[in-house]
């Protein structure tokens, strides 16, 4: 007996389309390679060469894995919809609370000067940025995205910051800026606030959704 | 349209619609696995077929297409369009006095 959901799984495993998607592709595929090796059996053809055949059928793998993509899922890839518009919700909805915290009157944002640039440190959007990785992971998981790749969507505005720390600051500090070159203490502080801190609470919030709602546990 | 036509007339699964369009048309359009699927996939995201699950009791469970209403909306212009398209090759070449 050939293990044809094996041979599909095999061939196609470029194919990047969701886990349900993926498992109903190849099942359906394998399906159609069994009934047409039984065919070829029926017409006397040895085992041997009804397998090439049904094989064969996968000379251009890759071709046949992007067609189907492509066909599945039209103008938006998957990884649009279980990376960038999950990042996307969640670096959004960290902004708008950001902003809609500082018209709260209560528990102000602290300033702290740091090797003579000004570092805010607000607790209540830390506090609350949990739901916001909990929105992102969640996103992502329903549009069928894996847990490594649903908490890179929780975690995508931390991942932004660190991104522009990395581009901004040795671009600045090879072109010469001064500032950058006498503060460097006050720019880790910035580093640490903007991508460390909000890091923590975005992944907390985004295992704690994975621990509660049974099926990503 | 060939799979269009042939959903029109029943649900069938993959396989089955290959064969038959196979049959149909004496061997002469015949479809792979690598151009069967895509296709069917792009009707199914634009509408014009759905499919679902079967058990199968004497093997691997299948997966049927059927046509959709607006696939069926579809099917009336399309034939049309092939209809004259092959008039219109018939009188260029003269294919009914060959």
């Amino acid at each position: 007996m050939r293990d044809w959901p094996k041979l599909v799984g095999e061939k196609l495993k470029d194919l990047r389309l969701s886990r349900d998607e993926r498992r109903q592709v190849i099942a359906e595929l394998a399906g159609h390679l069994e009934d047409l090796y039984a065919e070829h059996l029926a017409q006397g053809m040895s085992e041997q060469d009804a397998f090439r055949l049904c094989v064969s059928q996968f000379d251009q793998e890759n071709r046949i894995a992007r067609k189907i993509e492509r066909a599945k899922e039209g103008i938006m890839n998957n990884r649009t919809k279980v990376l960038w518009l999950p990042g996307l919700a969640t670096l959004v909805s960290s902004s708008v609370l950001l902003i809609c915290l500082q018209g709260v009157p209560y528990f102000q944002p602290r300033i702290y000067w740091i090797d003579g640039g000004a570092v805010g440190f607000d607790l209540r959007w830390l506090v609350l940025l949990p739901i916001c990785g909990a929105i992102g992971a969640d996103l992502s998981r329903r549009a069928g995205g894996r847990r490594s790749v649903s908490l890179g969507a929780a975690l995508f505005p931390a991942i932004v910051m660190l991104a522009a720390f990395s581009i901004f600051l040795p671009v600045g500090l090879l072109e010469g800026n001064s500032f950058l070159q006498h503060h460097l203490e006050y720019m880790a502080a910035s580093a640490l606030t903007w991508i460390v801190l909000p890091a923590v609470p975005l992944l907390v919030g985004a295992l704690g959704g994975q621990m509660v709602v049974p099926q990503y546990k | 349209m060939a799979i269009l036509t042939l959903l029109h007339e029943q649900p069938l699964y993959g396989f089955e619609i290959a064969k038959r369009i196979e049959e149909r048309t004496a061997g002469s359009l015949r479809f792979t696995m690598a151009s069967l699927y895509p296709m069917l996939y792009d009707l199914e995201r634009r509408g014009s077929v759905k499919a679902h699950w079967e058990k199968n009791p004497v093997g691997r469970d299948r997966r049927y297409y059927s046509l959709t209403a607006s696939g069926k909306k579809q099917l009336v212009p399309l034939r049309q369009e092939w209809r004259r398209f092959f008039e219109a090759l018939e009188s260029l070449a003269g294919l009914s006095h060959a």
